[in-house]
């Protein structure tokens, strides 16, 4: 299975228009953003300055980014195309070929939000202690597993001709709708409710508690959980399906 | 139905009992029971259509039967995979893009129990050459050899291809053979889905003819060549014709006579042309052709029936 990650990951490595999208377009969005407003300037009611709240949801962004969308229509794509079949002729064991995407995935996303804190720290003087730097960096990255098993299911789900703008709306509606792009309290009343239900909401949540010094919050984590194992349910349920019938 | 003989004690590479698969109403595998022992070369002969993928998926536990059981080495075909003991080449298998032939390959390898040596799979599959280009660059022929590449990257003892020279030119066709008769030599059972009766005559010891998810016939190329090899010939005659004396030809499966054409189809076509000689007639326009494999087939199910019947 080793072979095959290397491989998975020296494909996506070699991506270049995918590694764009995860490594530079969110730490790209989040200086554009940040720039309007003030180093000292703070989101109402956080107590976190917009550079630094801006921060944990564009990290969380780029980490959904790579492990969402690859793996979606790559996955959907190599199901059409056979060569998910041709691996079944081989010793791998039959998940080997879904963890291989998500390891890859994994290792994609982890620059990706390690590039956007330089930045932060950098050139945004985002300020905070070293064990939150850390905590926030183990969170967003072990938090991404949700969306990478979402990513495996829409990859079950789909044709190749449909999930490309099945992931895109499934991607911008988490963005956007769980506040990743700007905050939720932005949003009217009835959006707000949703958002608070999103996985996406819930994951930037635990990140901005860390930034607070505070424990998160448990319905952000249970929020979290339960999407973890419907989405982790759910692939595993539609790979079991997807076997029986190849 | 004719079986090749083989020693009883051997645990067989395939064993086929009572295996049936409908898609829908359709019926692609209809009761199948054969066994495949080490060391043949099988041709799984048939039309298209004739439920060959459906039995090689069925094989290789793609697919499972609705009824009948699969067994490969004794065990399920999962276990058989996962011991490296199958290499495989499906028509249906695709291929990871935007990798180099080299880099699949080298991972074919490293996927196998007992792999070869990436250059050597490359050279046998005359792949060497372009080691470096993107696999979805690749012409039809071209992905075909990586295909075989990755069938044959390890030391397995059974080795399943679904209609392999597809796509490939008569060059790569016989040089494709060549590699395959060199792995079948060095004691493997090799198992290969064909439609052209030539392919099955050349390289396999033992062919099975499949039509319409049956197993119609079973037994070395030439007892099927002898069943579907018939060849039809057909002629004219002038003045009053003996139908009496044209259907007491020697080698006759069958007779049509309609005005003054006679169209007969012959199992030894040089000694029913050598006798219509002997009726003292001339028949003129005189035609002799081979029969397409699918009227082959025809008439070997006819041959069956009638025998059963």
């Amino acid at each position: 299975m080793n072979a095959l990650i290397k491989l998975e990951l020296a494909r996506a490595l070699r991506n270049k228009k995918f590694l764009f999208f995860s490594v530079l377009y969110p730490t790209s969005l989040f200086l554009i953003f940040s720039s309007s407003s003030g180093s000292g300037e703070k989101v109402d009611g956080t107590g976190l300055t917009v550079a630094t709240y801006l921060m944990v949801s564009m990290a969380s962004f780029g980490a959904l980014t790579a492990v969402l969308m690859g793996n979606s229509e790559r996955i959907a794509k190599e199901r059409e195309s056979g060569w998910v079949r041709q691996l079944r002729l081989t010793t791998l064991p039959g998940r080997g070929y879904v963890f291989a995407k998500i390891a890859s995935a994994a290792v994609v996303s982890l620059p990706s939000i390690i590039v956007l804190f330089i930045a932060a720290a950098a050139i945004k003087h985002v300020h905070l202690d070293a064990w939150q730097w850390l905590a926030l960096t183990g969170i967003i990255w072990a938090g991404s597993l949700v969306f990478a098993a979402l990513g495996v299911a829409i990859g079950y789900l789909a044709t190749g001709d449909a999930v490309r703008p099945i992931t895109m709306i499934i991607y911008f509606g988490l963005s956007i709708l769980g506040g990743l792009w700007m905050p939720t309290t932005t949003f009217p009343k009835v959006l707000q409710d949703i958002a608070k239900w999103l996985p996406t909401h819930a994951y930037a949540a635990l990140g901005r508690a860390i930034e607070q010094s505070q424990t998160p919050s448990t319905t952000d984590v249970a929020v979290l959980a339960g999407y973890f194992v419907l989405f982790a349910g759910g692939a595993a349920w539609l790979y079991r399906k997807d076997t029986l019938k190849a | 139905m004719t079986t090749t003989a083989a020693p009883a004690t051997t645990t067989p590479v395939v064993g086929f009992d009572q295996v049936t698969k409908s898609y829908g109403d359709v019926r692609a595998v209809d009761g199948i029971s054969l066994r495949l022992h080490p060391g043949q070369t099988v041709a799984l002969l048939g039309p298209n259509g004739a439920g060959k993928s459906t039995t090689l998926d069925l094989l290789l536990g793609l697919k499972h039967p609705d009824s009948g059981t699969v067994s490969l080495f004794g065990g399920t075909p999962r276990e058989a995979i996962a011991a490296g003991r199958v290499g495989a080449m499906l028509q249906s298998g695709g291929l990871m893009d935007e990798v180099t032939v080299a880099e699949l390959v080298k991972l074919g390898c490293s996927l196998h129990p007992r792999p070869y040596k990436a250059a050597d799979v490359m050279a046998r599959a005359g792949i060497a050459q372009i080691a470096d280009r993107k696999v979805n660059k690749l012409s039809g022929g071209q992905a075909q050899r990586v295909r075989f590449a990755l069938a044959t990257a390890g030391d397995s003892d059974l080795i399943i291809l679904d209609e392999p020279t597809t796509g490939m030119d008569v060059s790569a066709r016989q040089a494709f053979w060549a590699t395959m008769r060199e792995q079948a030599d060095q004691g493997r059972t090799v198992l290969f889905a064909t439609h052209y009766l030539e392919e099955a005559d050349a390289i396999a010891d033992r062919v099975l003819v499949l039509h319409r998810g049956r197993l119609l016939a079973d037994g070395t190329a030439a007892e099927i060549k002898a069943k579907a090899g018939a060849r039809r010939v057909s002629f004219d005659l002038e003045g009053e014709i003996d139908g009496t004396a044209l259907r007491a030809l020697p080698f006759l499966t069958s007779i049509d006579i309609s005005g003054q054409t006679v169209r007969i189809q012959s199992t030894d076509a040089d000694a029913t042309v050598h006798a219509v000689y002997g009726l003292g007639v001339y028949p003129r326009n005189l035609e002799v052709a081979g029969l397409g494999l699918e009227q082959a087939f025809v008439a070997i199910t006819e041959a069956e029936e009638a025998k059963q019947s």
